[in-house]
Protein backbone atom coordinates (compact mmCIF):
# COMPACT_ATOMS: atom_id res chain seq x y z
CA UNK A 1 0.00 0.00 0.00
CA UNK A 2 3.05 2.56 0.88
CA UNK A 3 4.66 1.61 -2.53
CA UNK A 4 1.44 2.59 -4.31
CA UNK A 5 1.12 5.46 -2.36
CA UNK A 6 5.18 6.80 -3.08
CA UNK A 7 4.04 5.61 -7.10
CA UNK A 8 1.26 7.37 -6.88
CA UNK A 9 2.78 10.60 -5.46
CA UNK A 10 5.89 10.80 -7.80
CA UNK A 11 3.83 9.94 -10.83
CA UNK A 12 1.76 13.35 -9.45
CA UNK A 13 4.47 15.03 -9.04
CA UNK A 14 5.86 14.42 -12.50
CA UNK A 15 2.68 14.70 -14.53
CA UNK A 16 1.88 17.73 -12.61
CA UNK A 17 3.79 20.56 -15.01
CA UNK A 18 2.39 18.56 -17.92
CA UNK A 19 -0.89 18.37 -16.87
CA UNK A 20 -1.26 22.43 -15.95
CA UNK A 21 -0.53 23.20 -19.60
CA UNK A 22 -0.94 20.31 -21.97
CA UNK A 23 -2.39 23.38 -24.64
CA UNK A 24 0.15 26.63 -24.23
CA UNK A 25 -1.54 29.32 -24.70
CA UNK A 26 0.93 31.27 -26.77
CA UNK A 27 4.51 30.05 -27.92
CA UNK A 28 7.95 31.95 -27.47
CA UNK A 29 8.47 32.04 -31.23
CA UNK A 30 5.74 34.24 -31.26
CA UNK A 31 6.27 37.00 -28.12
CA UNK A 32 9.95 36.85 -29.63
CA UNK A 33 8.70 38.56 -32.20
CA UNK A 34 6.31 40.86 -29.89
CA UNK A 35 8.75 41.90 -27.00
CA UNK A 36 12.20 44.03 -27.29
CA UNK A 37 15.63 43.41 -25.68
CA UNK A 38 16.03 45.98 -23.38
CA UNK A 39 19.52 46.47 -24.05
CA UNK A 40 19.93 46.16 -27.44
CA UNK A 41 16.99 48.00 -28.98
CA UNK A 42 16.16 45.18 -31.34
CA UNK A 43 13.23 42.19 -30.91
CA UNK A 44 13.98 39.14 -28.66
CA UNK A 45 14.63 36.99 -32.10
CA UNK A 46 17.37 39.24 -33.28
CA UNK A 47 19.19 39.36 -30.52
CA UNK A 48 21.48 36.78 -28.27
CA UNK A 49 22.47 39.11 -25.37
CA UNK A 50 22.47 38.04 -22.16
CA UNK A 51 19.73 40.54 -20.96
CA UNK A 52 17.66 38.87 -24.10
CA UNK A 53 18.38 35.76 -22.89
CA UNK A 54 17.15 36.05 -19.46
CA UNK A 55 13.55 37.12 -20.68
CA UNK A 56 13.24 34.18 -23.17
CA UNK A 57 13.89 31.87 -20.32
CA UNK A 58 11.33 33.87 -18.53
CA UNK A 59 8.94 33.86 -21.13
CA UNK A 60 9.46 29.51 -22.14
CA UNK A 61 8.75 29.43 -18.69
CA UNK A 62 5.93 31.13 -18.35
CA UNK A 63 4.48 29.48 -21.68
CA UNK A 64 4.97 25.94 -19.84
CA UNK A 65 2.94 27.14 -17.10
CA UNK A 66 0.43 28.19 -19.23
CA UNK A 67 -0.12 31.72 -19.09
CA UNK A 68 -1.27 33.91 -21.90
CA UNK A 69 0.40 36.33 -24.07
CA UNK A 70 -1.04 38.97 -22.65
CA UNK A 71 -0.38 37.97 -19.05
CA UNK A 72 3.49 37.70 -20.19
CA UNK A 73 3.43 41.20 -21.63
CA UNK A 74 1.76 42.43 -18.91
CA UNK A 75 4.13 40.74 -16.11
CA UNK A 76 7.09 42.11 -18.78
CA UNK A 77 5.80 45.80 -18.73
CA UNK A 78 5.56 45.82 -14.97
CA UNK A 79 9.27 44.33 -14.41
CA UNK A 80 10.39 47.05 -17.47
CA UNK A 81 8.32 49.47 -18.42
CA UNK A 82 5.84 49.72 -22.13
CA UNK A 83 9.44 50.48 -23.57
CA UNK A 84 9.65 46.38 -23.53
CA UNK A 85 6.83 46.23 -25.73
CA UNK A 86 7.67 45.92 -29.88
CA UNK A 87 4.16 47.62 -30.48
CA UNK A 88 3.05 50.57 -28.90
CA UNK A 89 -0.35 50.30 -26.60
CA UNK A 90 -3.43 51.33 -28.01
CA UNK A 91 -4.35 54.08 -25.69
CA UNK A 92 -3.38 57.40 -24.79
CA UNK A 93 -0.49 59.18 -26.70
CA UNK A 94 0.92 55.89 -28.40
CA UNK A 95 -2.47 56.07 -30.43
CA UNK A 96 -0.79 58.30 -32.58
CA UNK A 97 2.02 55.34 -33.40
CA UNK A 98 -1.23 53.73 -34.98
CA UNK A 99 -3.14 56.38 -36.13
CA UNK A 100 -0.47 58.60 -37.90
CA UNK A 101 0.37 56.13 -40.34
CA UNK A 102 -3.07 55.29 -41.85
CA UNK A 103 -4.20 58.84 -41.46
CA UNK A 104 -0.92 59.77 -43.36
CA UNK A 105 -1.45 56.75 -46.36
CA UNK A 106 -5.25 57.79 -46.72
CA UNK A 107 -4.08 61.65 -47.33
CA UNK A 108 -1.76 60.27 -49.90
CA UNK A 109 -4.12 58.80 -51.45
CA UNK A 110 -6.65 61.32 -51.82
CA UNK A 111 -3.34 63.59 -53.12
CA UNK A 112 -2.60 60.81 -55.74
CA UNK A 113 -6.58 60.78 -56.49
CA UNK A 114 -7.18 64.26 -56.79
CA UNK A 115 -3.87 64.53 -58.71
CA UNK A 116 -5.28 62.04 -61.43
CA UNK A 117 -8.19 63.28 -61.91
CA UNK A 118 -6.65 66.89 -62.37
CA UNK A 119 -4.31 65.67 -64.57
CA UNK A 120 -6.88 63.19 -66.81
CA UNK A 121 -9.08 66.57 -67.10
CA UNK A 122 -6.50 68.52 -68.68
CA UNK A 123 -5.50 66.23 -71.17
CA UNK A 124 -9.05 65.77 -72.35
CA UNK A 125 -9.96 67.46 -76.01
CA UNK A 126 -12.35 70.16 -75.56
CA UNK A 127 -15.52 69.53 -77.01
CA UNK A 128 -17.36 72.31 -77.17
CA UNK A 129 -21.36 71.73 -77.09
CA UNK A 130 -22.04 74.42 -79.94
CA UNK A 131 -20.25 75.27 -82.86
CA UNK A 132 -19.06 78.88 -82.33
CA UNK A 133 -20.75 81.80 -84.01
CA UNK A 134 -18.89 82.74 -87.03
CA UNK A 135 -19.98 86.50 -86.10
CA UNK A 136 -21.91 87.25 -89.38
CA UNK A 137 -25.34 88.34 -90.11
CA UNK A 138 -27.97 85.72 -91.15
CA UNK A 139 -28.20 87.30 -94.79
CA UNK A 140 -24.19 86.97 -95.48
CA UNK A 141 -24.49 83.55 -94.15
CA UNK A 142 -27.28 82.27 -96.51
CA UNK A 143 -25.57 83.40 -98.71
CA UNK A 144 -21.88 81.91 -97.64
CA UNK A 145 -23.73 79.10 -97.70
CA UNK A 146 -24.93 79.08 -101.32
CA UNK A 147 -21.68 79.59 -102.72
CA UNK A 148 -20.22 77.19 -100.88
CA UNK A 149 -22.81 74.84 -102.31
CA UNK A 150 -22.22 75.48 -105.77
CA UNK A 151 -18.21 74.45 -104.82
CA UNK A 152 -19.31 70.81 -103.87
CA UNK B 1 -7.40 77.59 -58.36
CA UNK B 2 -4.62 74.97 -59.50
CA UNK B 3 -1.79 77.91 -58.65
CA UNK B 4 -3.19 78.38 -55.01
CA UNK B 5 -3.52 74.07 -54.80
CA UNK B 6 -0.05 73.91 -56.02
CA UNK B 7 1.45 76.60 -53.26
CA UNK B 8 -1.18 74.69 -50.89
CA UNK B 9 0.70 71.32 -51.63
CA UNK B 10 4.46 73.10 -51.25
CA UNK B 11 3.60 74.67 -48.13
CA UNK B 12 2.51 71.14 -46.80
CA UNK B 13 5.45 69.91 -47.98
CA UNK B 14 8.43 72.02 -46.17
CA UNK B 15 5.91 71.99 -43.06
CA UNK B 16 7.06 68.47 -43.15
CA UNK B 17 10.34 68.38 -43.95
CA UNK B 18 10.55 71.37 -41.02
CA UNK B 19 9.29 69.08 -38.83
CA UNK B 20 11.10 65.88 -39.58
CA UNK B 21 14.29 68.05 -39.23
CA UNK B 22 12.93 69.74 -35.96
CA UNK B 23 12.69 66.43 -34.60
CA UNK B 24 16.16 65.15 -35.71
CA UNK B 25 17.53 68.24 -33.42
CA UNK B 26 14.98 67.74 -30.66
CA UNK B 27 16.36 63.75 -30.20
CA UNK B 28 20.10 64.86 -30.89
CA UNK B 29 19.83 67.47 -27.99
CA UNK B 30 17.98 65.51 -25.53
CA UNK B 31 20.48 62.88 -26.16
CA UNK B 32 21.70 61.16 -22.65
CA UNK B 33 25.05 61.99 -21.67
CA UNK B 34 26.95 60.14 -18.98
CA UNK B 35 27.80 63.33 -16.39
CA UNK B 36 30.94 64.12 -16.54
CA UNK B 37 33.92 64.96 -13.60
CA UNK B 38 32.84 67.56 -11.52
CA UNK B 39 29.24 67.99 -12.80
CA UNK B 40 25.82 67.75 -10.89
CA UNK B 41 24.76 63.66 -10.41
CA UNK B 42 20.68 63.58 -12.15
CA UNK B 43 18.04 63.00 -9.33
CA UNK B 44 16.41 60.22 -9.05
CA UNK B 45 14.24 58.20 -7.05
CA UNK B 46 13.86 55.16 -7.06
CA UNK B 47 11.46 51.52 -5.90
CA UNK B 48 13.85 49.43 -3.16
CA UNK B 49 14.29 45.92 -5.03
CA UNK B 50 13.42 44.47 -1.54
CA UNK B 51 10.80 45.78 0.78
CA UNK B 52 8.63 48.56 0.49
CA UNK B 53 9.15 52.15 -0.33
CA UNK B 54 11.46 53.93 -2.62
CA UNK B 55 15.31 55.74 -2.15
CA UNK B 56 15.87 59.37 -3.26
CA UNK B 57 19.77 60.67 -4.34
CA UNK B 58 18.97 63.83 -2.84
CA UNK B 59 18.19 61.84 0.64
CA UNK B 60 22.26 61.38 0.93
CA UNK B 61 23.85 64.55 0.18
CA UNK B 62 25.51 65.64 2.40
CA UNK B 63 27.76 62.24 2.41
CA UNK B 64 29.91 60.65 -0.22
CA UNK B 65 27.55 57.95 -2.08
CA UNK B 66 29.41 55.31 -4.18
CA UNK B 67 26.22 54.10 -7.20
CA UNK B 68 26.55 51.03 -8.75
CA UNK B 69 24.60 50.17 -11.52
CA UNK B 70 24.74 45.88 -12.41
CA UNK B 71 22.24 43.68 -13.56
CA UNK B 72 21.59 39.73 -12.66
CA UNK B 73 22.30 38.92 -16.05
CA UNK B 74 26.08 40.43 -16.20
CA UNK B 75 28.86 37.85 -15.56
CA UNK B 76 31.33 40.56 -14.34
CA UNK B 77 28.72 42.29 -12.01
CA UNK B 78 29.14 38.35 -10.19
CA UNK B 79 32.82 39.07 -9.64
CA UNK B 80 32.35 42.39 -8.57
CA UNK B 81 29.76 41.95 -6.14
CA UNK B 82 31.86 40.20 -3.27
CA UNK B 83 34.64 43.51 -3.55
CA UNK B 84 31.56 45.92 -3.23
CA UNK B 85 30.04 44.26 -0.36
CA UNK B 86 33.49 43.95 1.35
CA UNK B 87 34.24 47.67 0.31
CA UNK B 88 31.51 48.63 1.57
CA UNK B 89 31.30 47.36 5.22
CA UNK B 90 35.02 49.01 5.62
CA UNK B 91 33.58 51.92 4.11
CA UNK B 92 29.96 52.46 6.01
CA UNK B 93 31.88 53.28 8.91
CA UNK B 94 33.17 56.60 7.37
CA UNK B 95 29.61 57.72 6.53
CA UNK B 96 30.22 56.30 2.75
CA UNK B 97 26.84 55.28 1.42
CA UNK B 98 26.58 52.41 -1.05
CA UNK B 99 23.66 52.42 -3.40
CA UNK B 100 23.27 49.34 -6.22
CA UNK B 101 20.95 50.51 -9.01
CA UNK B 102 19.79 47.20 -10.87
CA UNK B 103 18.57 47.89 -14.56
CA UNK B 104 16.76 46.14 -16.99
CA UNK B 105 16.68 42.89 -14.80
CA UNK B 106 13.83 40.81 -14.23
CA UNK B 107 13.05 42.10 -10.15
CA UNK B 108 12.62 38.34 -8.96
CA UNK B 109 16.32 37.13 -10.59
CA UNK B 110 17.73 40.24 -9.32
CA UNK B 111 16.34 39.53 -5.53
CA UNK B 112 18.44 35.99 -6.32
CA UNK B 113 21.69 37.57 -7.37
CA UNK B 114 21.31 39.88 -3.86
CA UNK B 115 20.46 36.81 -1.55
CA UNK B 116 23.04 34.62 -3.47
CA UNK B 117 26.23 37.68 -2.88
CA UNK B 118 25.02 38.41 0.22
CA UNK B 119 24.54 42.01 -0.32
CA UNK B 120 23.74 44.05 2.15
CA UNK B 121 24.00 47.47 0.93
CA UNK B 122 20.63 49.18 -0.40
CA UNK B 123 19.62 47.80 -3.76
CA UNK B 124 17.04 49.86 -6.09
CA UNK B 125 15.51 48.52 -9.11
CA UNK B 126 15.49 50.92 -12.44
CA UNK B 127 13.36 48.54 -14.47
CA UNK B 128 12.84 50.83 -17.37
CA UNK B 129 16.21 51.88 -17.26
CA UNK B 130 14.63 55.83 -17.22
CA UNK B 131 17.71 56.30 -14.15
CA UNK B 132 20.39 54.57 -15.69
CA UNK B 133 19.76 55.88 -19.30
CA UNK B 134 20.43 59.59 -17.42
CA UNK B 135 23.54 58.31 -15.92
CA UNK B 136 24.67 57.86 -19.87
CA UNK B 137 25.22 53.70 -18.97
CA UNK B 138 25.75 52.04 -21.76
CA UNK B 139 27.25 48.34 -20.09
CA UNK B 140 26.90 46.73 -16.51
CA UNK B 141 28.61 47.36 -14.39
CA UNK B 142 29.39 50.79 -14.26
CA UNK B 143 30.35 53.17 -11.06
CA UNK B 144 30.03 56.25 -10.05
CA UNK B 145 31.84 57.78 -6.94
CA UNK B 146 29.66 60.82 -6.13
CA UNK B 147 31.03 63.93 -2.91
CA UNK B 148 28.82 65.19 -0.40
CA UNK B 149 27.93 67.66 -2.83
CA UNK B 150 26.67 65.35 -5.09
CA UNK B 151 29.08 65.79 -7.69
CA UNK B 152 30.32 63.31 -9.54
CA UNK B 153 34.25 62.37 -8.63
CA UNK B 154 34.57 59.77 -10.62
CA UNK B 155 32.98 57.28 -13.46
CA UNK B 156 34.00 53.65 -13.64
CA UNK B 157 33.22 52.10 -16.51
CA UNK B 158 33.83 48.89 -15.86
CA UNK B 159 34.22 46.43 -13.08
CA UNK B 160 36.09 47.74 -9.81
CA UNK B 161 37.56 44.61 -9.91
CA UNK B 162 39.56 45.37 -12.97
CA UNK B 163 42.97 46.07 -11.94
CA UNK B 164 42.39 49.97 -13.92
CA UNK B 165 40.49 50.64 -11.86
CA UNK B 166 40.50 48.90 -8.18
CA UNK B 167 43.10 52.63 -7.07
CA UNK B 168 40.73 54.61 -8.96
CA UNK B 169 38.20 53.75 -7.13
CA UNK B 170 39.60 53.84 -3.48
CA UNK B 171 41.22 57.09 -4.43
CA UNK B 172 37.67 58.46 -5.33
CA UNK B 173 36.05 57.46 -2.43
CA UNK B 174 39.17 59.21 -0.37
CA UNK B 175 38.60 62.46 -2.79
CA UNK B 176 34.67 62.27 -2.29
CA UNK B 177 35.33 61.97 1.85
CA UNK B 178 37.34 64.74 1.83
Amino acid sequence: MLRFAAVVAVALAFAGPAAACAHPRTSLNYLQGQVMCPTCHTTLDMSDSQAAQQIKGFIAKRVAECWTAKQIESALVANYGQGILAAPSHKGFDLLAWWLPIAGVLVGALLLAFGVWHWSRRREPEEPDEPPASGLDEETERRLDDLLTRFD
Amino acid sequence: MTRRLKATAQLVALASVAGLLALLVWSVVHQQHAPGVGSMAPAFTLRRLEGTGSVSLASYRGKPVVLNFWASWCEPCKTEAAVLERDWTSYRSRGVVFLGVDYHDLGSDARRFVSAHALTFPMLEDGSGNVTSRYGISQVPETYVLNRQGRVVAHLRGPITDPGFAGEFRDAIVKAAA
